[in-house]
């Protein structure tokens, strides 16, 4: 079933087309993926379907409703969250204080989101650092945290911008880990990301955008072999090579 | 601190100030008592929208003006008792905040605070060159004559002092507690959050826009109960003095210098900067006129320059060191035993 589907996606900032005809959808409990070479319009993609950015012509489609239009909380009661590239902690307080504020996007009562608060932070590992203000956290805690806030909002769609950009390996690794389990709790996930070797062992399937259009779709063996794909990527001269192999 | 905690506290505290007027009998001590609790009670009341939700206002002498304007007038020309009148006036005023800010929070930043400072000295312009409003006698510069009627709690007015002061401390604990309780709860936290990132507040399903005009409307109707205090207690409002810029402001720095979005510290700035205004005016006003003033704006800069966040967060620490080290000794004067 699909959960997400955009349509012919447009949008344009005065003579910049940032996103040129997009179209995807998101089948429900999987992992999609969306790559592209930096300044593809990726972000833009991720702004327009979490209500930060207005379309300029265009459908987006979630659950079978119509969504686009509405705003980022709107959106975020009917089970679309997201995480921001540049994260944005409420840096003078607490991480359990910055998830709580996502929790009480399902609830009034303070004592009820302070839980649901603290279980996401098992859940994303900072349970031992609950009480650290969100400023002293290093930045793959930041990123963690990122990640904690938007489920803390119980969503059905988890956008994730870029939450493993800047990690060491094996941080690369435990933070796979961290979105497999999220989606064994029933979370879709939709995900802009670089790092390859998470790519691969993540998604089922992935968008390729290139300046603003959809290049490719498939799994992540398919696009790498793209020949498109490899062009945006690394230029004429290696799609030449690659294809005389 | 826990609940159970922050209670005896509280209600100790409650219960020390509750006895100062049984020790300060002299009406100019008592009087300048009630001054502190007041503009500490205005603090209070800015800070939930200038604090926690951290937007600039600098014209919020005209909420106090609505309150002190609307209880006077109903009580003139209809007798009403500004008991029930500075309820009427804290509702006008909250609708008033609520239509300034649909079209100023869309604003960021200074161009807030300049839109803030443009809606208060308008209105005391207004309020200056009207003379009358239907039938109705505003005064206009002239200002406005409370009316005596002798001792009357019934229409909040009382010929000692006392009673203002049970009054104003009534209408402290009261502003307080609902701070204390946002604080708290799911609009406190809301309104943390786009204070920090209003994207990311967003983002998390805040409907930004409606938690900032609760935030002021809240404000608004606080500060207007202050404007109502402020007319029965001096029983004469004149634009400069109550829709003044130099009362706007006064609200400003006492909550920046106590502690912006914090729950006390509004009203440690106004207790501390009230009492050191007072001070150098008795002290000094007499010798050289005006070295109050200067003597004051020091102290704001020395607290803003060393402690950005407030006095209260130092003071706190300090109260909780306290406790601790009182806790330890007992402790161990019990093993000890």
């Amino acid at each position: 079933m699909v959960i997400l589907e955009a349509k012919n996606l447009v949008k344009r900032f005065g003579g910049l087309i940032a996103t040129n005809d997009v179209s995807l959808s998101v089948e429900q409990g999987s992992i999609t993926g969306v790559i592209g070479p930096n300044g593809a319009g990726k972000t833009t993609l991720f702004a327009l379907i979490s209500g930060f950015h207005t379309l300029s012509s265009g459908e987006i489609w979630f659950e079978g409703k119509r969504i686009d239009g509405l705003k980022p909380y709107d959106l975020c009661k009917r089970g679309v969250a997201r995480t921001f590239q540049v994260v944005k902690p409420f840096a003078s307080k607490s991480v359990l204080y910055n998830v709580t504020v996502g929790a009480f996007a399902r609830t009034n009562r303070t004592a009820e989101a302070e839980r649901s608060a603290l279980e996401v932070l098992k859940l994303t590992g900072l349970y031992e650092k609950r009480d650290a203000l969100a400023k002293s956290l290093t930045i793959v805690d930041r990123k963690r945290l990122e990640v904690a806030k938007a489920l803390a909002t119980g969503p059905k769609l988890l956008l994730l911008d870029e939450v493993l950009a800047g990690l060491t390996p094996r941080e690369v690794g435990e933070a796979v880990e961290l979105v497999r389990t999220i989606r064994e709790q029933g979370v879709t996930i939709l995900m802009i990301e670089h790092v390859m070797q998470a790519v691969m062992a993540l998604c089922e399937n992935v968008h390729v955008i290139h300046h603003g259009v959809k290049i490719a779709e498939g799994t992540p063996m398919e696009v790498t072999r793209n020949e498109t794909v490899i062009k945006a990527y690394l230029g004429e001269k290696y799609a030449a090579a690659a294809g005389s192999q | 601190m826990s609940i159970k905690g922050q209670a005896i506290w509280g209600f100790g505290a409650v219960a020390a100030l509750a006895a100062v007027p049984l020790f300060l009998t002299q009406p100019y001590y008592l009087h300048t008592v009630i001054m502190i609790l007041f503009y500490a009670f205005l603090a209070s009341s800015w800070n939930i929208v200038g604090g926690f939700a951290g937007q600039l206002s600098l014209g919020h002498s005209a909420y106090a003006a609505i309150g002190g304007y609307t209880s006077t007038l109903l009580f003139i020309h209809t007798g009403l008792t500004p008991w029930v009148g500075m309820l009427v006036g804290g509702l006008i005023a909250a609708i008033i905040a609520v239509l300034v800010g649909m079209p100023t929070f869309r604003l960021r930043g200074a161009y807030y605070a300049l839109a803030t400072v443009a809606f208060a000295e308008g209105f005391r312009v207004i309020l200056e060159s009207t003379k009358h409003v239907g039938k109705w006698d505003t005064g206009g510069a002239e200002g406005l004559m409370v009316p005596l009627k002798g001792n009357m709690p019934s229409l909040m007015q009382f010929m000692g002092k006392a009673p203002y002061y049970y009054v104003i401390l009534g209408m402290l604990v009261l502003v307080v507690l609902v701070s204390w309780y946002i604080d708290r709860s799911k609009l406190g936290y809301y309104l943390t959050a786009l204070r920090e990132d209003e994207e990311a507040a967003q983002a998390l399903g805040s409907n930004t826009a409606i938690a900032k005009l609760q935030a002021a409307a809240i404000s608004a109707f606080f500060t207007a109960l202050g404007g109502t205090f402020y007319a029965q207690l001096v029983r004469f409002l004149e634009p400069p003095a109550i829709a003044g810029a130099d009362l706007s402001s006064q609200m400003v720095l006492l909550a920046i210098v106590g502690g912006r979005g914090t729950v006390l510290g509004p009203v440690l700035g106004g207790v501390l900067l009230t009492t050191l205004g007072e001070l150098t005016r008795a002290k000094l006003g007499g010798s050289l006129l005006g070295i109050h003033l200067i003597l004051y704006g020091i102290g704001v800069m020395v607290a803003i320059l060393y402690k950005p966040q407030g006095l209260i967060d130092p003071l706190m620490a300090g109260v909780r060191k306290l406790a601790r080290v009182v806790n330890r000794s007992r402790a161990a004067a019990e093993t000890g035993r």
